[in-house]
């Protein structure tokens, strides 16, 4: 058996939510098939549950085991550095959550609040957030950069906003399996975060003939103008779909960059930076110049069908 | 008699909720609601794009963004005049329903039925049966709620891309077009979920459900046949009137709701005069007068929340939100306190089905009042009438294969100016109040369903819902109050709350 405890902070329960839709594997499978045991989630408890209070006293007096701690939502720090913007009966959540990490296993992040920070370290960040590892792109959140759980691995990123029902549960079934999770440099699992949005991107064929859109509603790529962060952005959205079914960038949405540390990023989210006609960021690696000349080739070598956006997305 | 004082923290998604409550005997004599996470969005918002917010304010909460994202918009859309086309209106309509769908699935069967697990019942009749179908990830109801609340918001995936937390409604219609693909695919993923919820929630036809439409139709209906009693409405109607729960958790007699969908045949007229499919409007409970809603009426209070004083209360236009944390001063709360015409009011299921007129849940209310039992029936009654109106909309959606889901062109910006977007969220009448200067947010309130509800006192020191609620409840075991926990979850504060009981150093817990 692997015991989960699984703490919200500074959140929306949106990561909760997303849990809940997980299918692949689901909530229940990793209880029925997997070994984990529930001791504390806050929308579902097992067993006689709301004994949240005692269990953390046992927990911090070693007398109950914790091997995977989730923490959901950003380390709130305000007022103050007192962490009483998000207290637990008369103390800071804060405190509470790096006393049970020092127990635990494994820590994972579930969403990029925990993670980095997230949208409620948005400038001009009211309540003095930061994620449990890392203050958005910097090492050292709540914990130093140095910090190790008993298990000898840093806090577990799954970033995302919220994360990924699936990168949630899979990563959970890997721990309870006892399975080697190999984290990348912002310490994200390998696995989840190996992939950009745009790779199975519905509208690939359009970014390909440098066919973009100008205007939301559209059929074409949204990279050029629309602040699609496809490209830059790592996560599995279009390798493994969103509730089975789809994705942002597939509906028509932009990627927000939401895995990123820097989430929400500080200027018009539907809008892209430019320099001249070329986005100012573009797809990981790539040189400028190059890009440039690849762009008006691939243009010219367009289909009519692209051109003139008759293929569905 | 002997006083104390106990306190009861609740978790829940929009934040954190604690009850302190002062007992004498066994009966509850003070209440006050505290919300006590503060996360700032409202300031996170002031200078940004005014486009922005379609992307921050769905994360205000994680199981009603699609509602967040919706007010949003139409507020945007307001302050730039901007139209929407019919078939927009009914996309964005079919995804506030699921979303809506998946919230009473959850809020009833994961969340308030698995209190009559308790071991307090275990002497009573209908435990076992209780257990056999709410207990959690055991329970048949349960692991049904689980799975079909998970599948139902793939149809805001098939439209927007992700549950939760996608931005596919911008000012001027949807990202997507309702292609042929999407709405097979939407209706075979209702058809699961209504044969499901025929089956195991109703036991009987969708039809017949909702023809029930007086008191005594849905008392004879009950006894009518071991399918009706055995179904899981059956089962939470039988069991929760067993214990009384229709005697008890009244709170405020005025309701309040915004209307909610926009009548896509009414796409013409720009909110707030649209017509709604399911009527607005504020129901005064000292005279059961129905009167028309006017959203200059509301206000909000600070006397007693942690925010900088103002007196009286404020219009959201003229809101402020600057935090001042005073935790050893009579202030006890981040939640406003909003007033409607500068009364106490609740919103939520009931007062929206009492304001449209559903026939049933009038009748009941009229027979017994705004119970606990009723409130939670209420919203299991929303999700027939739910289903029923998803189909139709998706059926109006494949009748119009052509109709525009953007209007073109958009004007790129939206002016500088002032508008305010209202829906009706799972748990009521959610609010975003905007106003734009310099091409930029200046200043963004938002009143949640959840701050009415969870009000606490105004200026006049009057309590707000939920406070009301609890006042003059007794309980059987002062260290054990397992009846505060049905009454505060029949109001659905968001998430299964955890429920403790703090008595003078000595820590008591309330299960679940």
């Amino acid at each position: 058996m692997a015991a989960l405890l699984w703490l919200q902070t500074g959140s929306c329960g949106g990561d909760t939510m997303s849990l809940l839709c997980a299918d692949s594997p689901s909530l229940e499978e990793l209880v029925d098939e997997y070994g984990i045991e529930m001791l504390w989630q806050p929308s579902l408890s097992l067993g006689p549950a709301g004994k949240l209070d005692a269990l953390v006293e046992a927990v911090i007096a070693g007398q109950q085991d914790l091997d995977i701690l989730c923490i959901e939502g950003s380390i709130i720090t305000g007022p103050n550095g007192s962490g009483m913007y998000d207290p637990y009966r008369g103390r800071s959540k804060m405190g509470l959550v790096r006393q049970l990490a020092e127990k635990a296993q494994y820590v994972v992040a579930m969403g990029t609040c925990a993670a980095y920070g997230g949208v409620h370290a948005a400038p001009p960040n009211p309540t003095d957030c930061l994620g449990l590892q890392f203050d958005k792109h910097s090492p050292g959140g709540l914990l130093p950069a140095g910090w190790r759980s008993r298990k000898g691995l840093p806090v577990i990123n799954l970033s995302g906003c919220p994360a990924h029902p699936n990168a949630m549960t899979k990563t959970l079934a890997m721990l309870a399996l006892g399975l080697a999770v190999e984290l990348d440099h912002l310490n994200r699992p390998k696995a989840f975060f190996n992939t950009t949005v745009h790779q199975g991107c519905t509208r690939n064929e359009y970014h390909e003939y440098d066919v973009e859109d100008a205007e939301f509603g559209g059929k074409a790529c949204m990279f050029f103008n629309l602040g699609c962060q496809g490209p830059v952005t790592m996560a599995v959205c279009n390798t493994e779909l969103w509730n089975g079914r789809s994705s942002k960038t597939r509906a028509g949405v932009p990627c927000f960059g939401c895995t990123s540390p820097d989430f929400p990023l500080d200027h018009d989210l539907f809008r892209t930076e430019k320099i001249g006609p070329i986005p100012l960021h573009l797809p990981l690696g790539v040189e400028r110049a190059n890009y440039m000349a690849y762009k008006s080739l691939a243009h010219e070598a367009a289909p009519e069908r692209v051109l003139n956006k008759t293929m569905d997305p | 008699m002997a006083r104390r004082t106990i306190q009861i923290d609740l978790n829940r998604v929009e934040g954190d909720l604690d009850f302190q409550l002062e007992l004498e005997g066994n009966t509850v004599v003070d209440a006050r609601c505290i919300g006590s996470l503060y996360r700032g969005f409202e300031q996170i918002l002031v200078t940004r794009k005014p486009k922005d917010s379609l992307v921050i304010t769905p994360r205000i909460c994680g199981i009603c963004g699609t509602a967040q994202l919706n007010a949003a918009v139409l507020a945007l859309e307001q302050i730039g005049r901007i139209p929407v086309p019919p078939t927009a209106i009914r996309i964005r309509n079919l995804c506030l329903m699921a979303e809506t769908v998946q919230s009473d699935l959850r809020q009833s069967f994961l969340f308030f039925t698995a209190d009559f697990c308790h071991p307090k019942y275990s002497q009573r009749g209908f435990y076992e049966t209780a257990r056999a179908a709410f207990l959690p990830f055991k329970g048949s109801v349960h692991r049904g709620a689980l799975e079909h609340s998970r599948h139902i918001v793939e149809i805001i995936a098939l439209f927007g891309g992700q549950w939760p937390h996608s931005s596919y409604m911008l000012p001027g219609g949807v990202t997507a077009p309702a292609n042929s693909r999407h709405i097979i695919d939407s209706l075979s993923i209702l058809n699961k979920l209504t044969r499901w919820f025929e089956q195991d929630v109703i036991g009987t036809g969708l039809d017949n459900w909702l023809a029930l439409e007086t008191a005594d139709d849905f008392f004879s209906w009950l006894a009518a046949k071991d399918a009706h009693s055995d179904s899981a409405i059956g089962l939470f109607s039988l069991i929760g009137r067993d214990i009384g729960l229709h005697r008890l958790g009244f709170g405020t007699p005025h309701m309040l709701s915004y209307g909610a969908y926009d009548d896509p045949d009414d796409a013409e007229t720009p909110p707030p005069q649209r017509k709604h499919l399911f009527r607005a409007g504020f129901l005064d409970g000292d005279t059961g007068e129905l009167k028309p809603f006017e959203q200059a009426e509301i206000t909000e209070h600070v006397r007693y929340s942690w925010f900088q004083p103002y007196a009286g209360g404020r219009h959201p236009f003229q809101g402020q939100t600057i935090p001042d944390y005073q935790p050893h001063s009579d202030r006890y709360t981040w939640c406003k306190a909003p007033r409607y015409q500068n009364k106490v009011v609740q919103c939520g299921p009931l007062a929206d089905a009492l304001i449209d007129g559903e026939p049933l849940i009038r009748s009941l209310y009229q027979l017994e009042g705004g119970n606990a039992w009723l409130r939670q029936f209420a919203r299991l009654r929303r999700t027939a009438r739910l289903l029923q109106t998803m189909r139709t909309t998706l059926h109006q959606l494949a009748a119009h294969p052509d109709g525009p889901h953007m209007v073109s062109p958009v004007e790129k910006e939206i002016p500088d100016g002032e508008g305010f977007g209202l829906v009706t969220a799972a748990r009521g009448a959610l609010g975003h109040w905007v106003q734009i200067t310099d091409g930029a947010i200046s200043r963004y309130q938002v009143i949640t369903p959840t701050a009415w509800n969870a009000s606490p006192k105004d200026s006049e020191g009057r309590r707000g819902h939920w406070e009301s609620s609890l006042i003059g409840l007794t309980v059987d075991d002062p260290d054990d109050p397992v009846e505060i926990g049905h009454i505060i979850r029949s109001h659905d504060p968001c998430l299964v709350c955890t429920v403790h009981l703090l008595d003078t150093g000595k820590r008591l817990t309330v299960w679940p």
